[in-house]
């Protein structure tokens, strides 16, 4: 059996992508109206939650997290400080990358009396956000995979697992999330798909272009309308010469209002000589980039900082905002970008400082071996300054 | 809920999850019996039928095996199935929805293909089935407050819609009542295999309903305290063949469960024999109808309850529209019949209806108008002046009367051209600075709630105003432009106070 044949064993059959954002949409409005109508009612504001983050994540539908911020700030005006307030003040935070706020309103929710169990998901979720204790967070992930067998927490793991660099346990715990989904929601599938993209594709120090095509293409087949899977797909096309495809992939996306839509496909137009159009969808990008990060700059700094270290073309603001990124989440990730970036933007003493820094936090983690900080000096000769 | 998101899983898609089986004779014709299932609880006025699924009603003989403490009923192949499973959208004219078609597989092997969501439905040629399948407005009335005891409610699924499935039949011609009357009825919906699908394990069932509430209020109980939720494992089962490994477990958690509804007047009505012998019957999960009896708004349940009781039982059992099962189980469950438990309505949002497909028409979505202003004053200052329900800064009303005092109060608004409207205040909260309220009459309007609220904002503050409701006798547009220009000039007036 080919990979391919091995790898298409592994979905099925769900419910039709439009269909299913249809009736995410569907249920969200009807949640919403729930919650207004009775706000206390038990589990009205955690659907409203749970709908909007569905939204954001899958229906390439950006304006969800300002309703998830409106959201936070009328639940603080009717039901101020109990702990279920708090557990959903803490979400909202998390999603929108307010990794301090979230800590702080998980505090109270456990001062408040929300169940341990609960305080303890998210705080897992924004340790592992963090790059905070991770040997610890990898082993209650795999403590409650082990207890639950429950296929958020397969991915939630499969992530982690990504994060530390063991890349092939990342990936024999995504299938086996997908071999053991007993559902027919799509979402749930293109999200592993999308993560099995983003783990041959982007994490593994040397990518493995069309295993991530592979999978990047199942997400947007299962769910045409999920944005980030068609950015990361159209990009795959666009660096194996396949500009028309790239354009084709990128263009029924251009609604949904993600400037990386805007970004990438500026840089196609571009690369096919359509140079007036290309330059409007940049500038249709920076301009949204620019909303986006007023609004939200936790949630987009490092997004914003690829684009203008990339076609954005303003270094010193991408390093600007790949340092709020970096004092947000100090990932390894996150390091790597700012040092690369620093590099690009010619500022060599911040590059230096932050390679120290990473090396500090970092050094001794066996994923640092696979870093851009040593791969880069084994590669180039000179490497950062660790 | 009867069923109404019973179980963690059906997070993944809503539109698996089934909310309600109903059985009754056809109003219009007592020829021919009606069976549907509802799923997609709270859905959404846009919400479409998932492609990935199979739906089926199953049906099967049954008999009493047994009465009084050895109540037993057994159920027989051959399995008599409707199945009913949906396509993708089709894409319209440009300027038109698209639509879904579906397929009815009947117990015969005859198929119809069929247009969702079109009210006259459709037929076989030889005229035995009639299917329809679209939103409709939910009929369940669930008003109580379940975990807190035995409080009465409003109707907690007021102006909902579900997805319905109906399909009505010649009984005679499907049925055979002939070789007996009785018959056991179950929904389920199962995943569509594919080829090359689901490697690795069988399409597992996703929800399956008997009788009405085995898996929210009697299996998943919310005050047995620590017990582990079951419902997903109940909703695994196979319908007529529960899984001997598991039926202690199920048969003990009902027995708990029944044990503690028992209690909830404070007075045991029934004996551990008797509560044994109920929880066995409702672990036997299945709807019972007799189709050559009287299937009425009031039969639901009485085949199970007059042979546990030691009688034959007089109606044909089923569950019509219009049953208000909730009351009807709960007065069994409480208190063994001996006195009727009334919830706080016994309407649901809309009657079923006379005429196929019998359930009522979709509820319309709420409308929202939302008025917001800042102004330059704090918060605190802003409150005293607007933050008192009874106070009279808006510059369209001409008196504000109060009856009563705190929660449940009423204002009577006296407006400057006349009109005069009554409005109740549920629920406020100074420090937060926010209070909702409820229209009582005045307003063109349903299921009319009203909320004001102060925000800092800077140095000064942000007051918001907003409702949702249903028009009511005018038109959407009409009763908007009345409640936004009626919040809009409130808030303007406060520009020139602060």
């Amino acid at each position: 059996m080919t990979e391919a044949a091995v790898l298409d064993c592994e979905c099925f059959q769900t419910t039709d992508g439009e269909i299913a954002i249809t009736n995410l949409n569907s249920a969200r409005l009807r949640s919403w109206n729930r919650f207004y109508q009775d706000p206390q009612r038990a589990g009205a504001a955690e659907t409203v939650l749970e709908h909007e983050q569905l939204t954001a994540q899958f229906a390439g539908d950006l304006s969800a997290l300002g309703r998830l911020e409106a959201f936070g700030e009328q639940l603080g005006r009717l039901d101020a400080f109990s702990s279920r307030t708090m557990m959903i003040q803490a979400q909202i935070a998390s999603a929108l990358h307010r990794f301090s706020d979230a800590r702080h309103y998980l505090a109270q929710a456990s001062l408040g009396g929300a169940p341990s169990a609960d305080v303890m998901r998210v705080l897992l979720n924004v340790d592992q956000a963090c790059g905070s204790h991770l040997e610890e967070v990898l082993d209650e992930r795999r403590r409650i995979v082990a207890k639950s067998g429950r296929f958020e927490d397969r991915v939630a793991l499969g992530a982690l697992l990504a994060d530390v660099g063991e890349f092939n346990d990342a990936d024999e715990i995504y299938r086996q999330a997908l071999r053991e989904y007993r559902d027919v929601s799509p979402f749930p599938v293109a999200w592993v798909c999308f993560q099995l993209g983003m783990l041959w594709g982007e994490l593994v120090p040397e990518p493995q272009l069309a295993r991530a095509e592979h999978w990047y293409r199942k997400a947007v087949v299962g769910l045409p309308c999920y944005v980030r899977a068609r950015v990361h797909l159209a990009e795959i096309c666009s660096a194996t010469g396949r500009a028309r495809e790239a354009e084709a992939t990128l263009r029924p996306a251009l609604a949904s209002g993600d400037p990386e839509v805007s970004w990438r496909l500026a840089d196609v137009l571009h690369a096919e000589g359509s140079v007036g159009e290309a330059a409007s969808h940049l500038e249709a990008a920076r301009s949204r980039f620019e909303e986006l990060l007023d609004k939200h700059l936790l949630a987009f700094a490092d997004h914003g900082a690829e684009f203008y270290i990339g076609s954005g073309g303003d270094p010193s603001r991408a390093l600007e905002l790949a340092e709020i990124n970096l004092k947000n989440r100090p990932t390894l990730r996150a390091f790597e970008q700012t040092y690369t970036i620093a590099l690009g933007a010619g500022e060599t003493d911040v590059a230096n400082e932050v390679s120290v820094r990473a090396t500090k936090c970092w050094g001794n983690a066996p994923a640092f071996q696979l870093s851009s900080f040593v791969q880069g000096s084994l590669e180039t000769g000179k490497g950062a300054a660790a | 809920m009867s069923d109404h998101i019973d179980g963690p899983r059906q997070i993944g898609d809503p539109a698996v999850d089934i909310t309600d089986l109903l059985a009754f004779t056809s109003p219009e014709n007592p020829a021919r019996t009606v069976l549907a299932v509802n799923v997609f609880p709270t859905c959404g006025v846009d919400a479409i039928f998932s492609n990935a699924i199979n739906h089926s009603i199953v049906v099967r003989r049954a008999k009493v095996a047994g009465i009084g403490e050895a109540t037993k009923f057994e159920t027989a192949d051959p399995e008599i199935r409707f199945s009913c499973r949906f396509e993708a959208l089709e894409r319209g004219a440009v300027d038109r929805k698209p639509v879904q078609r579906g397929i009815f597989t009947f117990p015969d092997g005859q198929t119809l293909r069929f247009l969702a969501g079109n009210e006259k439905g459709a037929s076989t040629p030889d005229g035995a089935f009639r299917v329809y399948a679209g939103m409709r407005s939910d009929p369940f009335i669930l008003a109580w407050l379940i975990p807190a005891g035995l409080k009465k409610f409003q109707n907690l699924l007021f102006n909902d819609n579900v997805l319905s499935i109906v399909v009505e039949f010649d009984t005679q011609r499907v049925l055979d009542p002939g070789k007996g009357s009785l018959f056991a009825v179950i929904a389920e919906t199962i995943p569509i295999p594919r080829p090359g699908a689901l490697v690795g394990h069988e399409p597992p069932r996703m929800d399956w309903v008997g009788r009405p509430e085995n898996t929210n209020m009697r299996l998943n109980n919310p005050r047995l305290t620590g017990a582990d939720d079951i419902r997903d494992l109940w909703n695994q089962q196979t319908p007529f063949a529960i899984d001997e490994k598991f039926r202690p477990l199920f048969l003990q958690r009902m027995k708990d469960s029944l044990a503690e509804w028992d209690m909830r007047d404070g007075k045991q009505d029934w004996t551990p024999s008797a509560l044994a012998v109920n929880a066995s019957m409702f672990v036997d999960d299945f709807l019972l109808m007799d189709v050559a009896k009287p299937m009425t708004d009031t039969s639901h349940l009485e085949i199970e309850r007059s042979t546990i009781n030691g009688k034959a039982y007089q109606t044909g059992g089923g569950r019509t529209v219009d049953s208000d099962v909730i009351d009807i189980l709960m007065t069994w469950i409480v208190n063994r019949d001996r006195e009727f438990l009334e919830g706080g309505t016994t309407k649901a949002t809309k009657p079923g209806t006379k005429t196929f497909p019998y359930l009522a028409s979709p509820n319309l979505d709420l409308q929202t108008v939302v008025e917001t202003i800042d102004v330059g004053a704090a918060p605190d200052k802003v409150w005293e002046l607007i933050g008192q329900f009874g106070s009279n800064w808006h510059p369209l009303i001409a008196e504000i009367r109060l009856t009563g005092t705190g929660l449940g109060q009423l204002r009577t608004i006296e407006t400057v051209d006349g009109k005069q409207i009554i409005e109740r205040l549920e629920a406020i909260d100074n420090a937060g600075r926010f209070y909702r309220y409820t229209n009582v009459s005045g307003l063109s309007v349903a299921n009319y709630t009203g909320m004001l609220s102060v925000k800092p904002n800077g140095v000064g503050s942000s007051v918001e105003w907003r409702a949702q409701f249903l028009p009511n006798g005018q038109a959407t547009i009409a009763v908007k432009t009345i409640v936004s220009t009626l919040f809009k000039v409130g808030l303007d007036s406060l520009k020139s106070r602060f």
